[in-house]
C-alpha cells in the first residue's frame, strides 16, 4: 500500500472510528466473510454447501444425474415452480405467507386452456386474463389482510380450497386440455434453446456488467470519502463469476443448451432482485417486513406495500401455471396439486429467504429451486417411488428451516438480527 | 401561573392546538389541550405517567386523529391524518420507542421514507449525507453500514434524531430523549436540542427529568390527568412544578422535600 492510499485512509467518512477494524483487500474481505457466517449471517452459504451435497450423492448413486442432458432438463423443470417461489418471496419478506400458490397457478393453466385452445381466443390475450385473475386474487388476499386483518395464512389456505374449486369447474367435465403441439407456446415449455453463441455472450455480459458497476460503485465511493473495499476483490468476485458461469453454460452446451423458459426466470429474479436491493420499493418491503409500525410511522404506505407484495406474488404464481401448461402441453386437473404449492415455498425458504419477515432476496429463489428440483430429479432417475420422495423432500424442508431459525438465534446473540 | 413568552419567541405561534380532545372508548386520555410553540423556542411538556404527553405527541405526529379540537400549523387549520401528512407539513418526532427498523441498517433508517432516487437508490449520496448529520450530532456510531439491532440504547437514540432532521422539519418533538442515555450522551441531546433551537425550529420536548427540562426549556407546559395544569418558566420552583404535575401541594413529594433542612432547599434555590 502506497504512502498516498494510507494517508487518504485516515480520512476516510466511515472509517474514522478508531474501534473499527480495517477490513480492505483479499484477505480483509475474506475475513469479513468468515465473522458474519460465523454470527449467523449465512446468505447463500448453507444452499451452496447442500447443492454440492446433494449432487455429489445423486452423481455416485448414477452418474447419469450429472450428464449434459439431465441437467437442461433441470432448468426446464426449475423455471415454472421457480417463478412461483419468486412470488412466494415477495410475501415471505412481510413475513406473511400465500399458501394458495398451487391453486393459483392451476387456474392459470386452466385459464389457458379454456380461453386459448378452447374458446380461440388470442394466446397473448388468453395469457393477459390469467396474470389478471392472479392479479384479483392477490388483490383480494391483501384486501383481507390490511382491512379485516386477516392472517395470510387463513386466507390463504381458504383461497387454496376456492381456486382449486375454480380450475376444476373451469376444466369441466373432460379434466384436461391438451395444448396443441408445434405451437410456439408448447415449443418455448419444451424444445426452445438459446444458440451456443448467444448464451455465452450472455454469460460473457454478465461478468462485464458486474465489472463496470463495481468499478464506478469504487470510483463514486472514492470520490465521496467512503472506503470502497478495493478492486482486487471486485476482480476476484467477477472472475470466478465469469468462469463458473461460462463452465455451466459451456457443459449445458454440450447437451441440449440454455432453455430459453430458464432465461425468461433468470431475468425475472434479476428484475426482482434490482427491484429489492436498489428500489426504494424493496427498502420498504424489507422495513415492513421488520418493523411494520416503524414503517408507518416512517410515512411508508404500507397497505400498499401488502397489495404489492401479494398482487405480484399471485400473479408470478398464476404466470408459473401458465409455462407448466406449456411445459406439459395440456392444461390438466393435476396442474398446480400436489407438491407444487410446497416446494415453492420450501424453494424460497431453502434459498434463505426468512420465513419471520425482513429478510431474503429474489436469488434465494433461483438457488432454492435448483435444489429442490436437484432432489425431485435425482430421485426420480434413483426410480424410488413417491412416498420416499416426498419424504426425503420433507426432511429437506425440515432441514433448512432449522438452519433458518438457528442462524436468527446466532444473529439476535451477535446483535445482528 | 406565569404566561410567559420567551425572548426569542416572535411572531405567529408556528404550531398550535385549541380545545383537543382524545378518547379511547370511555377513557378521555386528552381533554380541551391548548398548546402555542413559536419558532426558536423549546416547550417542555411535563406531566406524570398516564397524564397524556404520549397520546398529545402521537396526535400532533398523525398516529392518533384527535377526537375533537382544531390544530393550527403557521396559522392555518390543518388537519393530521397521517403519519407522512404530518411529515410534509414539517413536523417531525422521535418517538418513545425510537420506531427504527432493527433489520436495516443506519443510512436506510435514516433514509427510510425519503430514499434519494426511488428508482435507482443512490446509496453514496445517502451514506455521505448520513455522515454529516451525525457528525454534527456528534454521534459515536462505528459504521453506518451496521444494522440497528447491534447499536446501543444512545446510538438508537441519535440514529432517530438524524432521521428526524433530515427534512429539515419547523417543528421536532422529543419524547423522553434523554430516557435511555448515559450522561455524556445526555448532555450531547441537551445540546443538540440548542443547536436546533438556534436553527428557528419551534421543539416540543418531553421528560421525566426536570433537570434536563430546566436546562433547555423556554416554558414549561405541565400535563395532568389528560388536561391544561398551567404554564410555567425554567425559574419557577419545583415545589410549584411538582405541585402542577402531582395536582395537589401536599403530597408524597412536597412532604419529603420538606423534610430536608429549609436552608438547605434554599441555598438550592439560590444556586439556581
Amino acid at each position: 500500500m502506497s504512502e498516498n492510499e494510507t494517508a487518504e485512509m485516515t480520512t476516510l467518512l466511515d472509517r474514522s472510528d478508531a474501534r473499527l477494524r480495517d477490513d480492505s483487500g483479499i484477505s480483509g474481505t475474506l475475513r469479513g466473510f468468515f465473522d458474519r457466517v460465523r454470527s449467523g449471517d449465512l446468505g447463500s452459504l448453507p444452499v451452496i454447501v447442500g447443492l454440492i451435497v446433494i449432487w455429489t450423492v445423486f452423481t455416485t448413486l448414477n452418474p447419469l444425474f450429472l450428464s449434459s442432458n439431465n441437467l437442461v432438463n433441470l432448468l426446464f423443470d426449475c423455471s415454472t415452480i421457480g417463478i412461483i417461489a419468486l412470488g412466494i418471496v415477495c410475501v415471505l419478506m412481510l413475513g406473511e405467507i400465500d399458501l394458495s400458490v398451487g391453486s393459483m397457478s392451476g387456474v392459470g393453466s386452466a385459464l389457458i386452456g379454456v380461453l386459448w385452445v378452447n374458446q380461440g381466443v388470442p394466446l397473448p390475450i388468453a395469457i393477459a386474463c390469467a396474470l389478471a385473475a392472479g392479479a384479483t386474487m392477490g388483490a383480494v388476499y391483501a384486501l383481507l389482510r390490511t382491512r379485516l386483518g386477516m392472517p395470510s395464512f387463513v386466507s390463504t389456505l381458504a383461497g387454496l380450497l376456492g381456486l382449486l374449486g375454480l380450475q376444476l369447474y373451469l376444466l369441466g367435465n373432460t379434466g384436461s386440455i391438451n395444448l396443441p403441439y408445434g405451437s410456439a407456446m408448447v415449443r418455448f415449455g419444451q424444445l426452445m434453446i438459446m444458440p451456443d453463441w448467444l448464451s455465452h455472450l450472455v454469460a460473457a455480459l454478465a461478468g462485464l456488467v458486474m465489472l463496470v458497476m463495481g468499478l464506478r460503485r469504487i470510483q463514486q465511493r472514492r470520490a465521496a470519502k467512503l472506503s470502497s473495499g478495493g478492486v482486487a476483490g471486485l476482480l476476484l468476485r467477477v472472475a470466478v463469476i465469469t468462469i463458473g458461469l461460462q463452465g455451466a453454460v459451456y457443459y449445458l452446451n454440450l447437451g441440449r443448451g440454455v432453455p430459453w423458459m430458464f432465461a425468461l426466470f433468470v431475468t425475472l429474479v434479476l428484475i426482482m432482485n434490482y427491484a429489492f436491493l436498489r428500489t426504494q420499493w424493496g427498502r420498504s418491503m424489507r422495513a415492513v417486513g421488520g418493523n411494520a409500525e416503524a414503517a408507518r410511522r416512517a410515512g411508508i404506505g404500507v397497505r400498499k406495500i401488502y397489495f404489492s407484495a401479494f398482487i405480484l406474488c399471485s400473479t408470478l404464481a398464476s404466470l408459473g401455471g401458465v409455462l407448466s401448461a406449456a411445459r406439459l402441453a395440456s392444461a390438466s386437473q393435476q396442474a398446480g396439486t400436489g407438491d407444487v404449492n410446497l416446494n415453492a415455498i420450501a424453494a424460497a425458504v431453502i434459498g434463505g429467504t426468512s420465513l419471520f419477515g425482513g429478510r431474503g432476496s429474489a436469488l434465494s429463489a433461483l438457488l432454492g429451486i435448483i435444489v429442490i428440483q436437484s432432489i425431485a430429479n435425482g430421485l426420480t432417475l434413483l426410480s424410488l417411488s413417491s412416498s420416499l420422495r416426498y419424504m426425503i423432500t420433507g426432511a429437506v424442508l425440515a432441514i433448512a428451516v432449522i438452519v433458518d431459525s438457528l442462524a436468527r438465534q446466532s444473529r439476535q446473540s451477535h446483535g445482528r438480527a | 401561573m406565569s404566561k410567559a413568552t420567551s425572548a426569542t419567541a416572535k411572531g405567529e405561534p408556528i404550531l398550535s392546538l385549541r380545545g383537543v380532545c382524545k378518547n379511547f372508548g370511555a377513557v378521555s386520555a386528552l381533554t380541551d389541550i391548548d398548546l402555542d410553540v413559536y419558532a426558536g423556542e423549546v416547550v417542555a411538556l411535563v406531566g406524570d405517567n398516564g397524564a397524556g404527553k404520549s397520546t398529545l405527541v402521537k396526535a400532533l405526529a398523525g398516529v392518533h386523529q384527535p377526537t375533537s379540537g382544531e390544530i393550527f400549523f403557521e396559522g392555518r387549520p390543518v388537519s393530521l391524518s397521517s403519519p407522512s401528512r404530518a411529515l410534509e407539513l414539517g413536523i417531525a418526532t422521535v418517538f418513545q420507542d425510537l420506531a427504527l427498523c432493527e433489520n436495516l441498517d443506519v443510512v436506510e433508517n435514516i433514509f427510510l421514507g425519503q430514499e434519494i432516487r426511488p428508482l435507482h437508490l443512490d446509496e453514496v449520496e445517502m451514506e455521505v449525507r448520513a455522515w454529516k448529520l451525525l457528525n454534527e450530532l456528534s454521534a459515536r456510531i462505528p459504521s453506518v453500514r451496521d444494522v440497528v439491532a447491534s447499536l446501543s440504547g444512545g446510538q438508537r437514540q441519535t440514529v432517530a434524531i438524524a432521521r428526524s432532521l433530515l427534512l429539515d422539519p419547523k417543528v421536532i418533538m422529543l419524547d423522553e430523549p434523554t430516557a435511555a442515555l448515559g450522561v455524556a450522551q445526555t448532555a450531547e441531546v441537551l445540546n443538540l436540542v440548542e443547536r436546533v433551537r438556534e436553527r428557528g425550529l419551534g421543539v416540543i420536548l418531553i421528560s421525566h427529568n426536570m433537570e434536563d427540562v430546566r436546562a433547555v426549556a423556554d416554558r414549561i407546559a405541565v400535563l395532568r390527568l389528560g388536561r391544561n395544569n398551567g404554564i410555567f418558566t425554567p425559574d419557577a420552583s419545583n415545589e410549584e412544578l411538582v405541585g402542577a404535575i402531582t395536582g395537589a401541594v401536599d403530597n408524597a413529594v412536597t412532604r419529603r422535600a420538606g423534610k430536608r433542612s429549609p436552608v438547605d432547599a434554599a441555598a438550592k434555590e439560590h444556586t439556581r
